[in-house]
């Protein structure tokens, strides 16, 4: 008996592995968590974790996520009405009914992994190298598949919203999942928001799925918009092939402890992939975006563009890398990441990595770490405009060559209030 | 309306003004010529709170009120306007946003109603028309790649849609065309009221044929050195700045 403790229970105290849960996944789910298990929780000795320090997360102990019955007035602010979007939510990693919206569409299936599991589930995660990624895989409690059929394009926004909900006495544990299938010649946007309630930590560890086929036009939009206590590990696992394009944005305003690994294969020719972010932190907040673009077919392009933007004592850490493969000519690939620091306790640690197979490849990559220019704010000021608003008008600017790139206006307008709001509670912090 | 007595200022320790004095009452011109590095452009910003630049003596009364600790904002609420020699580019900010920002920021510290877009546009229209100015650049964020007169023209739209009390402009003519001066100057022409008063900086006595000035100032070495009427700026024009520097070098 003692011995089936030990190995159902993770290293993460509380989380335990049910063998009885989702019995057609058994198998790669026992290798999920044997993996989990093998592989521990990273030390700041790894160099993959080397600015992000997982001591908090592994000396907690937690509790796993049930369902909440949460009312529509307590997550009111974070269901997008505005933009009327399809929309599934889940508490703690369980699917609310009655907070989704998923109207039939043609084209459209918009489900959850209860009602079945796709057969593309865990070919893209990396179960066997990245220790989160199998954990969420062994203990998924539910998650959301949103298949967009051939040649289909979905007008309005589709929706996936995580709920964290804290509890009193431990740490809640949730491992949201998503499946995004994007068919021969489909073409929308996603919206992957986060989110939590209640004053306690919660600990996310999403899992996310993106399989764009041939001639697909995607804009996925990740919102990290939990709570100042939230932890949050997410990897997002995309795959892009000839001919599609993909705008991948990675939003991240909340949580106290954030690292996202997004990483995108482009298995095919005439690829082009945009992997963007804008990330805004103050008080302690800690954040970090690791990116990986795997070039492996010929004529293919890829623009990242990452903007921090941090006060208080918060801390930053990008690692972007682009492996360009030894067919992968003429790969066109320009990473640009840049920070602005609005106090001296900050912290941004920034790591490129270009590693290149390919002899006829254009690469490039700059990073930039400083301040406000001083003119531009006294010229705003000039004009009558007060200190606080012409700064959070300088770094809007400063974060608009990646939030103008959204193409649904309404979601633009509503990231760009979420940013002036965010910027001004970070300056009262 | 602005009273600027024994006004002393520097930048990096470097002294650069050394006791200005100089009074524009409403509906006055004043032109201030002198040559480069002579202080003028620190003077004009010092007057729209540039805080790189330290007041260590002197004082400068806006209406009344000495503005020396006021805010850049706060002067531009209470009426000052400077148009920049250089103006600022501001990428990512759409100019006719910037606009907007700044009348509702003016507008809101007077307690009046903030107009909503397309009232602006309206007010907007009629300005570009008489301005002359191509409604495109409206659209494009501030400043960013436009001509060095193009940019001067911005300036004065600005001027023309914030309507300040007192009007600084820096060397508003440099990089103008000979039409645009004049488009220029008549928007400058049209905001001359019994109310407001203007400071302008200049090189040229061509700009001061459009814009007829009340009073011409040389600002050397830190100080006005010469005062007088519109007549002192062909006197400039046509003997420089040496003989006045021997002048003063003779009379201490
Ligand atoms: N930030 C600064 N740091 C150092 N020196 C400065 C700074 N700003 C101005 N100065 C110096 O102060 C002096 C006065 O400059 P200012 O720009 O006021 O001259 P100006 O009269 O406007 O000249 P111009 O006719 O060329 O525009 C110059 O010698 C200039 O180099
Ligand atoms: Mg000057």
């Amino acid at each position: 008996m003692m011995d089936t403790i030990a190995q159902i229970q993770s290293d993460l105290a509380g989380i335990t592995f049910d063998p009885s849960a989702w019995p057609s996944l058994r198998e790669s789910r026992e290798r999920a968590f044997q993996s989990h298990k093998t592989l521990g929780i990273p030390t700041l000795k790894d160099e993959e974790w080397k600015y992000t320090n997982l001591r908090e997360i592994r000396e907690d102990s937690y509790k796993i996520g049930q369902y909440v019955a949460l009312q529509r007035d307590e997550v009111s602010s974070y269901l997008l009405e505005d933009l009327d979007p399809i929309r599934l939510v889940f508490v703690n990693g369980h699917f609310h009914l009655e907070l989704s919206s998923s109207p039939s569409v043609p084209g459209l299936t918009f489900s959850t992994l209860a009602n079945g599991v796709p057969s593309e589930l865990g070919l893209l995660q990396k179960i066997e190298e990245n220790t989160f990624a199998a954990l969420n895989h062994a203990t998924f409690a539910d998650g959301a598949v949103v298949r967009i059929a051939k040649n289909t394009k979905i007008e309005r926004p589709i929706m996936v919203l995580n709920m964290a909900v804290a509890d009193v006495d431990r740490t809640v544990y949730c491992a949201p999942r998503t499946m995004i299938i994007a068919e021969t010649g489909a073409e929308a946007t996603i919206i992957e928001s986060y989110a939590s309630v209640g004053s306690r930590t919660t600990f996310t560890n999403a899992a996310t799925e993106i399989f764009a086929g041939p001639n697909t036009r995607l804009e996925v939009v990740k919102i990290q918009g939990e709570g100042l206590q939230a932890r949050h590990i997410a990897n997002v696992e995309i795959k892009q092939q000839a001919d599609s394009y993909l705008d991948h944005f990675n939003i991240a305003f909340g949580g106290a402890f954030t690292r996202n690994d997004i990483n995108a294969f482009l298995d095919g020719s005439n690829i082009s992939s945009r992997i963007d972010g804008v990330v805004v932190v103050g008080a302690e907040q800690h954040c970090d975006n690791h990116t990986r673009l795997d070039h492996a077919f010929p004529n293919c392009n890829s623009f990242e563009v990452y903007k921090h933007v941090l006060s208080g004592r918060s801390t930053t850490v990008f690692n972007g890398k682009i492996y360009v493969h030894q067919d992968a000519q003429k790969t066109d690939a320009k990473q640009t990441n840049q920070a602005i620091l609005l106090s001296p306790e900050a912290t941004m640690n920034s790591k490129p990595q270009l590693e290149i197979f390919a002899d006829d490849v254009k690469c490039t990559h700059g990073a930039t770490v400083g301040q406000l220019d001083s003119m531009p704010q006294f010229y705003l000021q000039s004009r009558g405009i007060p200190k606080d608003e012409a700064e959070s008008l300088l770094i809007y600017a400063f974060a608009a060559e990646v939030l103008e790139k959204i193409s649904h206006p309404g979601l633009r307008d509503l990231l760009e209030a979420k940013l002036f709001a965010k910027l001004a509670a970070d300056r009262e912090a | 309306m602005l009273h600027i007595k024994n006004l002393h200022a520097r930048v990096e320790e470097k002294p650069i003004l050394k006791g200005v004095d100089l009074t524009v009452n409403p509906g006055e011109v004043h032109a201030i010529m002198g040559p480069n590095g002579s202080g003028k452009s620190t003077l004009a910003n010092i007057i729209a709170g540039r805080s790189d630049y330290e007041v260590t003596a002197g004082s400068i009364d806006f209406q009344g009120e000495d503005i020396v600790e006021m805010s850049p904002e706060e002067r531009a609420q209470a009426g000052i306007f400077l148009a920049f020699q250089y103006p600022v580019e501001i990428p990512g900010v759409s100019n006719t946003y910037f606009l907007r920002a700044a009348l509702n920021a003016i507008r809101k510290s007077r307690g009046e109603e903030e107009l909503d877009s397309l009232k602006f546009l309206g007010l907007i229209k009629e300005k570009i028309k008489s301005l002359e100015f191509d409604a495109a650049m409206l659209n494009r964020s501030v400043n960013e790649g436009f001509s060095g007169g193009e940019k001067k023209r911005n300036e004065i739209l600005q001027m023309a849609v914030l309507e300040p009390k007192l009007c600084v402009m820096d060397e508003t003519d440099s990089g103008l065309d000979i039409d645009a001066l004049r488009v220029v100057a008549d928007g400058v022409n049209a905001l001359r009221s019994s109310e407001r008063g203007f400071l302008v900086i200049t090189h040229y006595q061509r700009l001061l044929n459009y814009i007829v000035p009340d009073y011409v100032h040389v600002l050397m070495g830190g100080q006005i050195v010469k005062s007088g009427g519109k007549e002192l700026a062909l006197e400039m024009e046509e003997r420089g700045y040496g003989w006045l520097e021997e002048a003063i070098g003779a009379g201490r």
